[in-house]
């Protein structure tokens, strides 16, 4: 039966090889070189000395001008990183939907299936040959895309734990391609053709990583809040802290947003132009920086929390389809 | 007399249709059964459900005793070819061999190998570039290599041209009388069933109209032309399947249960063809009302 789940799909099986081949082809070159600017700039070092805390001193060194240079290098790169985004309902449009689709569109289920293996085990197989392919990939694609970001991650503009980013590498991607196999797995089961199962395939996958991006992921656990001074401020946040900031603004003495997405910090004896710190910007005594947040140490508790609900999803997909195929015919 | 198969008030509802109901037959050991009925009739319900592939809503079918859909393991015994023949169309024969062997515990590849060698099919062409006659063999082969007690063919022979039909019917019962295979083939092309089919099934409207053996069931059917309204009934006329009438003169099939000796009607023998046509017209009431049409 292995042997027929392969033969079958040997093909899927080696163009998925070539598309990872590509990407490496892709992302080797590019993740040295940029490794090399990176500690060419001395942004290693830099970043190492600014640790993780989500604070550090008024005066410590930021890495900024280094960033910025970094940053104007390879800022495209994180515009073709995002493309990788897709790659997980690639594979489950092409692998999952068509698996058992395709069978009952033209008919050699009742080949199949009349022969001296029950369905349940031919599900069984199949379902775990284009796993396996699935997760081998998967694990390849998370684990290389997470060497290649690291330094995009480390120069401060997209954190690893930022959206997008946060979804195409670690063990999320594998989470979403298994996900995406499973769903196509399923919906197969449903509308028995190809590209019914893969309509639907695209539609569930995008709804469900959509609705738990946005509505779920950032209540995994309670977000923490910090706040610190706009005037006198010894302190400021840290760019490589990695931390995953929801929101963010000043608030005045009473507590109410001021000013949204803003954060400022004077230095002791600093004022602006012509007024006091802030004043232009409607800033009163007693106002004070705000931020819900994410800790970058959650980082990778959110990865294991991500991966486990889509793997959970999977794994009762997967149990329907075996009931389906049981019933269907 | 063995029965291979056997269904008992067997039924299969899709939604509220019932696509097969109140189906209860036999077929008996070593036959080649012909199922016949126009398109629609059940008959690939009839023999999904005999292979396992389509669960019972009602009744029961069993192949050698057993339910294939909740003992697959029967299936051992039972060679399936559906209709259109579905083969992995990139798969060589070969490698259609191969899975066989692998997903049966019995097998004869040998046996495969020496039925295409005799009919002259490349075994290393993907089956889906040969002609639809040549992979019908293949599918065949594949069937009759699991050395099967039971073989059933669901309208192996409708999609391929007359000369490549008839080379499947010789190679079928070439297999028939080397192993003595029960067999039963659904079909709607009736002059073939004639050369090759001992055995009767006649299903129309979900319904089993007749079943019996051949040679039986034309020897109780007789086709009488007698004058319009020609008074009663002959003696010896159980019922009368199917009436023609003109303004002179009345034909008429009827089955008989004794010798007919009326003058009144002249008698012929009918043949199988005469026989199915007459069970198939016998009218489908429920779909003229459907349609709101006299019957």
């Amino acid at each position: 039966m292995i042997w027929l789940a392969w033969r079958q799909h040997r093909k899927q099986a080696l163009f998925t090889a070539i598309g990872l081949a590509l990407l490496a082809v892709f992302m080797v070159p590019t993740g040295l070189a940029m490794r090399h600017t990176f500690a060419d700039l001395g942004l290693d070092d830099c970043v190492r000395a600014l640790g993780t805390a989500s604070m550090i001193p008024a005066d410590a060194d930021t890495c900024g001008k280094a960033s910025i240079q970094f940053n104007g290098q390879y800022g495209v790169m994180t515009l073709i990183g995002v493309l990788f985004l897709v790659l997980p309902l690639l594979v489950g449009l092409f692998w999952g939907a068509p698996l058992v689709a395709r069978e009952i569109e033209q008919g050699t289920h009742r080949m199949v299936w009349t022969q001296g293996v029950s369905r349940g085990h031919w599900a069984l197989v199949k379902f775990g040959v284009a796993g396996a392919v699935a997760l081998v990939a998967s694990v390849v694609y998370g684990l290389g895309v997470s060497w290649w970001l690291t330094p995009m991650s480390q120069a401060g503009q997209h954190g690893r734990f930022n959206i997008f980013f946060f979804d195409m590498q670690g063990t999320a991607p594998i989470g979403y391609t298994i996900f995406a196999v499973a769903l196509g797995i399923f919906a197969g089961t449903v509308w028995p053709k190809v590209l019914p199962a893969m309509s639907a395939t695209l539609v569930g996958f995008l709804g469900l990583r959509i609705a738990l991006t946005t509505l779920a992921r950032p209540h995994y656990l309670p977000a923490r809040v910090l706040t610190f001074p706009v005037k006198d401020a010894t302190e400021q946040t840290n760019p490589a802290a990695g931390d995953w900031i929801l929101s963010y603004g000043i608030r005045d003495a009473s507590g109410k947003m001021v000013t949204a997405n803003a954060q400022i910090a004077c230095a002791p004896d600093a004022t602006g132009p012509g007024a006091a710190c802030g004043a232009d910007l409607g800033i009163t005594s007693g106002a004070y920086n705000w931020q819900l947040y994410q800790p970058g140490t959650r980082y990778w508790l959110f990865q294991g929390i991500e991966t486990g609900i889509f793997l959970a999803v999977a794994a009762l997909l997967l149990y329907l389809a075996v009931r389906r195929i049981r019933h269907v015919a | 007399m063995d029965i291979v198969l056997e269904t008992d008030q067997l039924g299969k509802r899709y939604g509220r249709a019932w696509a097969l109901r109140e189906c209860s037959l036999r077929v008996p050991a070593g036959r080649v059964a012909a199922l016949v009925g126009p398109n629609g009739a059940g008959k690939s319900t009839l023999l999904h459900l005999a292979v396992g592939l389509l669960r019972p809503d009602a009744g029961t079918v069993r192949i050698f005793g057993r339910r294939p859909y909740d003992d697959i393991a029967v299936l051992s015994e039972v060679g399936f070819v559906a209709q259109d023949t579905p083969l992995y169309r990139d798969f060589t024969a070969d490698e259609l061999f191969t899975m066989g062997a692998r997903l049966n515990r019995r097998f004869d590849t040998a046996l495969a190998h020496r039925r295409l060698a005799q009919i002259g099919i490349p075994r290393d062409k993907p089956v889906g570039k040969l002609s639809g006659g040549q992979r019908a063999q293949v599918a065949l082969a594949l069937a009759m290599a699991k050395r099967p007690r039971l073989l059933l063919l669901d309208e192996p022979v409708a999609s391929i041209d007359p000369l490549a039909r008839r080379e499947f019917l010789q190679a079928l019962m070439a297999v028939v009388a080397e192993t003595g295979t029960t067999v039963l083939l659904s079909s709607h092309i009736l002059a073939d069933l004639e050369r090759t089919c001992d055995y009767l099934i006649v299903l129309h409207a979900s319904q089993v109209k007749l079943v019996g053996d051949v040679s039986a069931l034309l020897a109780a059917h007789r086709q009488l032309v007698g004058p319009r309204n020609g008074g009663p009934l002959p003696a010896g006329v159980a019922h009368v399947v199917r009436a023609e009438h003109t303004d002179r003169q009345s034909t008429l099939l009827v089955r008989t249960n004794a010798a007919l000796r009326d003058p009144a009607w002249k008698a012929y023998d009918v043949t199988l063809e005469d026989l199915i046509l007459a069970y198939l017209g016998d009218g489908d009431s429920r779909s003229h009302a459907a349609w709101e049409v006299p019957a």
